[in-house]
């Protein structure tokens, strides 16, 4: 089975980075997965979009989803189109308050996170985007908590090293936000 | 097995290595920019030499030079590098010298340009077009094999989804069969001997040792693109036996057709797809076997209607052959607009189905 995730923001939130370190956890557990990334020229403030396909076999999922598993949407802006491609029953994560968690489907399961919140309790306000997927792999179990974790820190660079342990500490945040609310 | 999470030029960078290239040449342009990028990072600590040229002409007559020097050599660009290439990939088709060009190229706009060539003389390219990163991976390593086989000048056309997409894939040395030897290479062993070795476009040898000449050399030449033409088709198929509609596309379009086409098969209609994998030569009897008695031939790829060309020459019936595909740019330009996508094509599929 193919489970996909597609990823809507803003340059900026951390949304390449988020799919890469899920998608890189579910390799570094042998399995199958795809990373598609859709952005802008723009470094920040332009739209950014990412799919993480993961199997146990080969895939055949296509770069540009038809239809999706499950969502993450970090913005409200750009995110027009995205939920329409959710299937029935889909799981959505929502960066509240920038988005409304309101005005989705009443088909989709929608969680509320405040990621930014979040963040900033735990003294990590750069990596809301790691809440918001630690949230979304405790609802889903993509991957072992732990996986996601070495992935983000094999994924540093040597200069970015001293994130690590904000990170994570981002990562259990989220999962502890949606743990709580579930 | 081990799965490392690749993008496609990565992906292509570590099975042209595997394969046995250790000379590369290029200059950036996306999207094979990241193919360049990655070779620079990967050949030297493979032992071969990867050099970014100061031009596109540079770097493909360097590739040439090396590959006249018997190493595996490749090079590549996109659209308007490969443009200036074509002089080089013209010449070394003629006078016989073996190398890969990786045209990553932003569209499916360079199909002409891939398989007309755009150089002089009577020549051809062999090109393949992978639907995905994985088969990326084997025609990479099938491209240095036929280079050889063929001593011909060859080529993956890709797009910037198969460039630039990360997947998990093993890449692992693959063997396609023995090859003749390189006993044609300039490696300098014959100097001052009078049996020095040369590679010439003309043929027309030296005084002690006359060439066929351009006649006789360029007539072996057609023979030879004549014979790699009936050898080298390769195709895939699916459910065209009953079909009424057969959807011909190529490249990472065909795959995104593949997908359509089974979701309206599961919906009762008669239809099925082929896909030319190799795009010269063209699997022309394939697809005429494929077409028999299909009442719509339509014709999927991101452009004005090239592959169209082949398709009709080539279709059972060229009424029943219709284009439903079309130009489809992002704003950026670098990369398709919204006609790649699945329901996109779902609703172009059966609007050209009669």
């Amino acid at each position: 089975m193919e489970r996909e995730l597609v990823v809507s923001g803003v340059g900026g939130q951390g949304i390449q980075l988020l799919a890469k370190t899920l998608a890189l956890a579910a390799t570094r557990e042998g399995r199958y997965a795809m990373l598609a990334a859709d952005y802008g020229g723009e470094m920040r403030g332009g739209p950014s979009k990412a799919a993480v396909v993961v199997g146990d076999a080969p895939l055949q999922a296509l770069p540009i989803l038809p239809s999706a598993w499950s969502a993450i949407f970090a913005h409200h802006r750009f995110a027009e189109g995205v939920q329409d491609r959710l299937r029935p029953g889909g799981i959505v994560v929502a960066n509240t308050p920038l988005v409304d968690p309101s005005g989705f489907r009443p088909d989709l399961r929608v969680f509320a996170v405040d990621a930014m919140t979040a963040a900033k309790a735990v003294e990590a306000p750069q990596a809301s985007g790691f809440v918001l997927l630690g949230a979304y792999n405790a609802l889903t179990r993509m991957v072992e908590p732990a996986a996601l974790v070495a992935a983000m820190e094999e994924l540093l660079p040597p200069y970015r090293r001293q994130h690590a342990e904000s990170n994570a500490r981002a990562i259990a945040a989220g999962a502890a936000t949606v743990e709580v609310s579930a | 097995m081990s799965l490392e999470l690749l993008d496609g030029g990565a992906a292509m960078a570590e099975a042209a290595i595997a394969a046995g290239c250790r000379f590369f040449t290029g200059y950036p342009m996306s999207p094979f920019t990241g193919l360049l990028e990655e070779m620079s990072r990967r050949l030297p600590a493979a032992g071969g030499v990867c050099l970014n040229a100061e031009s596109e002409i540079e770097g493909v007559n360097m590739t040439l030079g090396a590959a006249a020097a018997g190493a595996r050599a490749a090079t590549g660009s996109c659209g308007q590098g490969i443009a200036l290439m074509q002089e080089a990939i013209a010449e070394a088709a003629l006078n016989e010298t073996p190398f890969v060009v990786f045209n990553l190229a932003r569209n499916q706009q360079d199909y002409f340009q891939a398989t007309r060539g755009g150089g002089w003389g009577d020549y051809r390219t062999i090109t393949l077009a992978p639907k995905d990163v994985p088969e990326a991976v084997e025609h990479t390593q099938l491209l240095f094999h036929l280079a050889d086989k063929h001593r011909a000048p060859v080529m993956l056309y890709g797009d910037p989804l198969l460039a630039q997409t990360r997947v998990g894939v093993d890449v692992q040395p693959r063997d396609f069969g023995p090859l003749p030897a390189k006993d044609w290479v300039l490696d300098g062993t014959g100097g001052g001997t009078g049996r020095s070795r040369q590679i010439w476009t003309w043929a027309m040898g030296k005084a002690n040792d006359p060439g066929p000449g351009p006649d006789g050399h360029w007539r072996a030449i057609a023979d030879k693109f004549d014979r790699i033409a009936a050898e080298e088709q390769r195709h895939e198929e699916s459910m065209v036996d009953d079909a009424e509609t057969v959807v011909v596309a190529f490249g990472t379009a065909a795959k995104f057709v593949e997908h359509v086409v089974a979701g309206l098969r599961a919906e009762g209609h008669r239809i099925g797809w082929f896909r030319p994998v190799t795009l010269w030569p063209f699997p022309g009897a394939a697809l005429r076997r494929a077409t028999t008695g299909a009442r719509n031939v339509l014709v999927f790829e991101l452009n004005a209607g090239q592959m169209l060309d082949d398709v009709r020459i080539h279709a059972a019936d060229r009424d029943a052959v219709r284009f439903v595909g079309g130009v489809s740019i992002a704003e950026s330009g670098l990369s398709y607009g919204p006609l790649l996508d699945a329901p996109a094509i779902r609703e172009r599929i059966l609007g050209g189905a009669t």
